[in-house]
């Protein structure tokens, strides 16, 4: 485009110089004229030819860097996300529920070993917070197994606090017996619902 | 209202055209069996097609009658027109002469004349009358009409209204995880839903003014929400700010301007509060120590029921609005909860159970002594008594999930009130 405008420049150039003149003019002069233009044509198209090149150097350094930075923001991306995979399924195999007698809030012997996962596993990550859960089975009422679904979550709290986790990281909520998982009205069911569950915070 | 009624029955006097004037001092018994017999002439209608009427009016009207245990209504030989006579013969005692008119813009009113059919005596007249924007459609107008004439014509009768035009407020499950309140007509037509907050929304309870509060999920942790105006809109109530607690069971006083609730710690414990709305101020009224729960008001706002561990098992107690005055009302059985005072105040239902299964029980506060209302085929749960205090409504899985019924106090008469399952914590009230 560039190149195409100076060389009509340079031949608007010539026919004026024809045009204006009525003798001849010595043809050396001529000769010159032409072959400055053109000497100058070629040097500016070289030079526009030398810019192409540069910006097109330019394009493929910048194109590499981006790739580059791509690479390797998916390979941190991979990382994160990896080491985020592996945060969950340590927090799974960690958060497990506990459960309880009927009626009853305290800590049975054979949960204290999940409790001090979770313990271990909140020393290791000292961002974490979480929420205790506390449910029931179906039997009794809506109201008074609120109260008790309170009580087995600050029970398991208060298990927590004593293997040396602070309890500011924890929030503690009842739900009674209104998110039962499993709804049969029998003995292996409602052992399932009373229990305490424990969800990571934020 | 048992004892009420007793003290007011005489007998069952034939000189029916003075009960109008005197209605305090003849009254029909509702148990001895003698029932009014009372005639519904054929209801002269304009603007209105008589098959509705005949469906949404004079059928409502008659259901409403037979349970209300002290009127009957003629069915057969019934005469075609409002002859008093004729109906007499017929075997009516009072006649029913009722107009309606549905006006071309919409509005609705009906004309009633209750006659003694052998006297030929007026008993009572009244006009039943609604605006065009009350209702959408002619039919639960006609239905709700039908119902306020059934409680004037007990109230007549025995001196207390019925309870034709009651409704329940009750938690229903919609989905796992998700709870919302609904009303239902005392005879289970015109079923609506209350809330839409899509999280668990629990324990209701009604203001004698209609206004409702309950607990809601919504925010993440438990919160009592609920109307500070009637008709208004629901808002937090408590607590005023974050880490409070978790807010359970709140019961209105019976003056509205207070609301006894459960504040829940982080120590397991559970205690009984008392807001006053109008400063936002909460008062501790128990100790502390182990789980308070399920409080509940007497009639005279003076008194509050509620249930306690503090000695082994769920027991009922009873204190003084302050907290003062502390004393024990159940004591036989290991888990007795969910007490429910009554209208009149001399008594207190309430869930125990008994033998692995959870049945109503009613305690005679003037006895001394507890009564079983239900008997153990499966768990009966959440009493609350009618407004005029002769009958329970509670929730019970005797036909698998958790439907709603009402009882009598001989438990003799349970009556389911809809299909409708996965419902708990059902309010019956007049104020809605």
């Amino acid at each position: 485009m560039k190149t195409t405008k100076i060389l009509s420049l340079a031949a608007v150039l010539t026919l004026g110089a024809g045009l204006a003149c009525k003798k001849p003019e010595p043809a050396p002069k001529v000769d010159t004229a032409a072959e400055d233009a053109a000497k100058k044509a070629a040097a500016e198209k070289a030079a526009a030819e030398e810019a192409a090149r540069l910006a097109a150097e330019k394009a493929a350094a910048e194109k590499a860097a981006a790739e580059k930075a791509a690479a390797e923001k998916a390979a941190a991306e991979k990382a994160a996300a990896e080491k985020a995979a592996a945060f969950k399924a340590a927090a799974e195999k960690v958060l497990v529920n506990i459960h309880y007698d009927f009626d009853k809030s305290d800590i049975k012997a054979a949960d204290r070993a999940t409790l001090q996962g979770i313990a271990d596993f909140m020393k290791a990550n000292a961002n974490v917070k979480i929420s205790i859960e506390g449910h029931c089975d179906e039997r009794g009422t809506n109201e008074y197994n609120l109260a008790l679904g309170n009580r087995r979550a600050a029970a398991a709290l208060a298990y927590l606090k004593t293997l040396g986790v602070d309890e500011a990281r924890f929030e503690t909520i009842s739900y009674g017996k209104e998110k039962p998982l499993c709804t049969e009205g029998n003995e292996k069911c409602w052992s399932e619902n009373r229990r305490a569950e424990f969800k990571l915070k934020g | 209202m048992m004892k009420g009624l007793a003290a007011r029955i005489l007998l069952l006097c034939s000189t029916l055209g003075l009960w109008a004037q005197q209605p305090s001092e003849v009254v029909i018994s509702a148990t001895s069996g003698a029932k009014v017999v009372v005639g519904m002439a054929p209801v002269a209608s304009t603007g209105l097609e008589d098959t509705l009427v005949a469906q949404e009016f004079t059928a409502v009207l008659q259901k409403d009658l037979d349970e209300s245990g002290v009127f009957g209504m003629l069915r057969e030989r019934t005469p075609a027109t409002a002859d008093a006579k004729a109906w007499s013969a017929a075997g009516a005692d009072w006649l029913l002469i009722a107009k309606a008119t549905r006006a071309g813009g919409g509005g609705f009113s009906l004309a009633l004349q209750v006659l003694d059919a052998r006297a030929e005596k007026g008993v009572f007249t009244k006009n039943y009358s609604a605006p065009a924007e009350t209702f959408r459609t002619p039919g639960p107008m006609l239905r709700r009409t039908a119902h306020l004439v059934a409680d004037d014509l007990v109230k007549t009768l025995t001196g207390e209204r019925g309870v034709a035009s009651t409704r329940m407020v009750f938690i229903r499950q919609v989905s796992p995880g998700v709870k919302e309140l609904f009303q239902v007509d005392r005879d289970g037509a015109n079923l609506i839903q209350l809330t839409s907050f899509g999280s668990l929304t629990l324990a209701p309870t009604v203001a004698s003014d209609g206004r409702l509060a309950f607990v809601t999920y919504k925010g993440g942790t438990p919160e009592i929400w609920g109307q500070r105006k009637v008709n208004g809109p629901f808002e937090r109530l408590y607590p005023n700010s974050k880490q409070e607690g978790l807010c359970f069971s709140p019961s209105w006083s019976p003056d509205g301007k207070r609301l006894a609730f459960v504040l829940g710690d982080r120590r397991g414990n559970a205690d009984v509060m008392v807001l006053d709305l109008g400063s936002g101020r909460a008062r501790r009224l128990t100790d502390g120590a182990g789980i308070n729960t399920s409080p509940c008001w007497n009639p005279s706002g003076t008194q509050i029921a509620f249930t306690s561990d503090r000695e082994g098992g769920p027991q009922i107690y009873l204190m003084q609005d302050d907290g003062s005055n502390l004393r024990p009302l159940t004591k036989e059985g290991a888990y007795n909860e969910s007490p429910a005072w009554s209208p009149g105040g001399g008594k207190i239902a309430y869930v125990s159970r008994f033998e692995g299964k959870f049945d109503l029980f009613v305690y005679n506060l003037g006895e001394g002594k507890a009564y079983q209302i239900t008997t153990g085929v499966s768990t009966s749960e959440s009493p609350s008594w009618s407004p005029d205090e002769r009958r329970l409504i509670f929730t019970s899985n005797r036909f698998g999930s958790m439907q709603l019924f009402t009882t009598d106090l001989s438990g003799k008469s349970i009556q389911r009130l809809s299909e409708l399952g996965n419902c708990q914590s059902p309010k019956w009230t007049r104020s809605r």
